[in-house]
């Protein structure tokens, strides 16, 4: 009887590896349809086209296209709706560049040593070019030596892989594009301190995991214009982990502290909505600036509806593009510049109606 | 007759484990099966590699789970060793001295958790579970939230070096491993941490000293979760304050998954390593078959649960239940 159960158990095991196993195959070809991607509602829009023209003119001359290459693409997590919608992004570039792409992500935002993992088992694969995308600026370093081994390129997208570590180690990194996350913070305080106007007030500053590079970056970025204005008194960095419920209960908590708060900049859009939803909770929204980063569809929705104030755009699509491209001329092996930035946009209230469907 | 019973349990734990090696001998054959890369040299070392860090905590994990008891702290304790030695090394300690007084920070940890369970007898999911969170504070405290970069080569070449075809990790999870069995199976710390599960009241009537023998243990999963911080720190040469974060669970999830009993009394330090292997080998594979990381924490869950369940039957069958006959394996 015991032996029974025993058996059987194994088999359920055996089934669920050849289910696993069955889906793998299927997953490849699965079509990815998300919001804000889906190509039925791509509308081709100036801004967005704008955008992509300082790209590209800084990824000049192209590689050859519809080669079929195979690129890895290493994001960090898939349980935030920022890296979901860049997956996308990436795919739907894909299909229009004719390479093939496939990309994996670490479970969770802070668990760096899966996301190395990761990238250890994607080395292993035959991919010709890498994309990668790291939680923090070491923990992929052993992953850029082994893929360097291997013969494979390696672009790093958007949070930066500290490159002297890289080189210690014994490894480099072949193209890099990102976006200038200082900037990214001083544009959005920037339009904090002229919202707040003559009087000055109380800011405050959530970031995401303290480290990060674009965490960091956007942080150092916003406190640099906040202590630079007459009247900004910068009362609190607070690290909010890039996560909504974290953020939500520092707002209320610096709400608690500083009744006369004015303005909130939140290093990306998740944490700035959190916050908005907390000083709404405790009815105290009004005459409060709350800016993110990132600007999600759920962002966009939320400064239409006058919730959040602005964020920081940047198309992902275009941005996806040119991250793709600059891996392709770096596996044909053309000279690419030393870094590729994106152009960013300030959207708010005033100006969301010309963003609609940015993508 | 009790030679026949004795016999019984030996079988059934061998069984046991031939049951996991199945598992993963299966598993590795799909994965061979489902893509050309999985079956690689250069695979199976980074297999290899990752499991060899989740073998050296698990060990100690065995130990304080054959008790009875559980340590949610190793996760924490991982980091904040890693950041000492860091902090040492930068300020001039010598590699050695660095490695040690890490360890010995570790030591401590699990001295304090040991001395909270066994002196004021408080129950240690409790206990680990704030020191948890005290551990990660500190770790935070130290290095402002901001990792430590940048070691002399000796300190990364444990994590990063190369012994032939092998790394310093597994050879140091080969020897914590084989060292663990030993502990277990060989001697009268074995005996007593096996009894110490099964039925401590026992122990204490017949006059062993349980409460030090319980301190040593939670000291060695200290011990181990320290060398595991090690091994982090220096494959990355970065010390993260946030390094380890779900270790716990990934080896509390190892050992009952190679059926030690979550309940005390019988553990086996083969099974905890093969369990390490299989889980290893599962994460790889399911991302060597680009699998999103949606399905891989759900496959690991579901592994786990169907191992407890396992273990539950056979712990309902097992001849000589409630006997006060101690085994490792």
């Amino acid at each position: 009887m015991r032996r029974n159960k025993h058996i059987l158990a194994v088999f359920l095991l055996v089934i669920f590896m050849l289910t696993l196993v069955g889906c793998g195959g299927k997953s490849n070809e699965s079509k990815v349809v998300n919001q804000g991607n889906d190509p039925a509602k791509q509308v081709s829009d100036p801004k967005v086209e704008e955008n992509e023209k300082i790209l590209m003119d800084q990824l000049q001359p192209l590689p050859e296209f519809n080669k079929g290459e195979k690129i890895g693409i290493l994001v960090i997590t898939l349980a935030n709706p920022y890296w979901v919608t860049l997956k996308g992004s990436y795919e739907l570039a894909a299909k229009e560049l004719g390479v093939n792409v496939e990309v994996m992500a670490a479970p969770t935002e802070g668990d760096t040593k899966s996301q190395l993992e990761t990238l250890q088992a994607m080395t292993a694969k035959d991919y010709q070019g890498l994309i990668i995308s790291p939680i923090e600026p070491y923990n992929l370093v052993p992953g850029v030596v082994s893929a360097n081994k291997k013969g494979i390129k390696v672009v790093n997208l958007g949070p930066g892989i500290n490159v002297d570590a890289v080189e210690e180690a014994g490894g480099k990194l072949d193209g890099r594009i990102t976006v200038d996350f200082a900037e990214q913070g001083q544009r959005a305080a920037e339009y904090i301190v002229e919202k707040i106007g003559k009087d000055g007030g109380k800011v405050a500053i959530i970031q995401g995991i303290p480290g990060a590079g674009q965490s960091e970056g956007r942080t150092a970025g916003a406190k640099k214009v906040f202590e630079d204005t007459r009247g900004i008194e910068l009362v609190s960095i607070q690290p909010g982990n890039w996560d909504r419920n974290t953020a939500y209960n520092i707002a209320t908590n610096l709400l608690q502290a500083h009744p006369d708060l004015k303005g909130i900049f939140c290093c990306n859009d998740v944490m700035a909505l959190a916050a908005a939803d907390a000083l709404t909770a405790a009815g105290k929204r009004d005459g409060r600036i709350i800016f993110g980063v990132d600007f999600i569809d759920e962002a966009k929705e939320a400064i239409a509806a006058g919730k959040l104030d602005g964020s920081i755009a940047y198309s992902m699509d275009a941005y996806a593009k040119a991250g793709i491209i600059l891996c392709l001329k770096t596996i044909q092996g053309m000279e690419v510049p030393k870094q590729v930035n994106s152009p960013l946009a300030v959207v708010t209230r005033e100006n969301i109606q010309e963003y609609q469907n940015w993508h | 007759m009790k030679q026949y019973k004795r016999f019984l349990m030996m079988w059934d734990q061998t069984f046991s484990q031939i049951l996991l090696g199945l598992v993963l001998l299966i598993t590795v054959i799909l994965l061979g099966l489902a893509s050309p890369f999985f079956m690689t040299w250069d695979n199976w070392r980074n297999i290899l590699d990752q499991s060899a860090l989740q073998v050296i905590i698990a060990v100690g994990m065995t130990f304080v789970i054959c008790t009875g008891g559980i340590d949610l702290s190793v996760g924490s304790i991982t980091a904040l060793s890693g950041v000492c030695m860091a902090v040492a090394m930068h300020a001039g300690v010598s590699v050695e001295m660095a490695v040690f007084l890490g360890i010995i920070a570790g030591a401590i940890v699990g001295m304090g958790n040991g001395l909270l369970i066994s002196r004021l007898n408080l129950n240690p999911f409790i206990v680990t579970l704030g020191t948890m969170a005290v551990v990660r504070g500190v770790a935070l405290i130290i290095t402002k939230g901001i990792p430590i970069y940048g070691f002399p080569r000796e300190f990364t070449w444990l994590g990063n070096g190369h012994i032939g075809p092998l790394n310093p990790p597994m050879l140091m999870a080969v020897f914590i491993a084989l060292l663990g069995a030993l502990v277990l199976n060989q001697t009268k710390l074995g005996n007593y941490t096996l009894a110490l599960g099964g039925n401590e009241e026992a122990l204490r009537r017949s006059g062993v000293a349980h409460k030090l023998y319980k301190l040593i243990i939670y000291t060695i999963c200290g011990i181990t979760a320290a060398m595991g911080g090690m091994v982090v720190t220096a494959r990355l040469n970065t010390a993260e304050p946030l390094a380890g974060s779900m270790f716990e669970l990934d080896a509390i999830a190892a050992v009952v998954l190679g059926g030690t009993d979550m309940k005390g009394g019988r553990g086996s330090i083969t099974g905890t390593v093969m369990a390490c292997l299989l889980l290893g080998v599962l994460r790889n594979g399911l991302t060597i078959l680009s699998i999103p990381s949606y399905y891989q924490q759900l496959a690991i869950g579901i592994i786990i649960l169907v191992a407890i369940i396992i273990s539950e039957l056979r712990l309902k069958n097992a001849p000589g239940h409630g006997n006060t006959i101690y085994l490792g394996g």
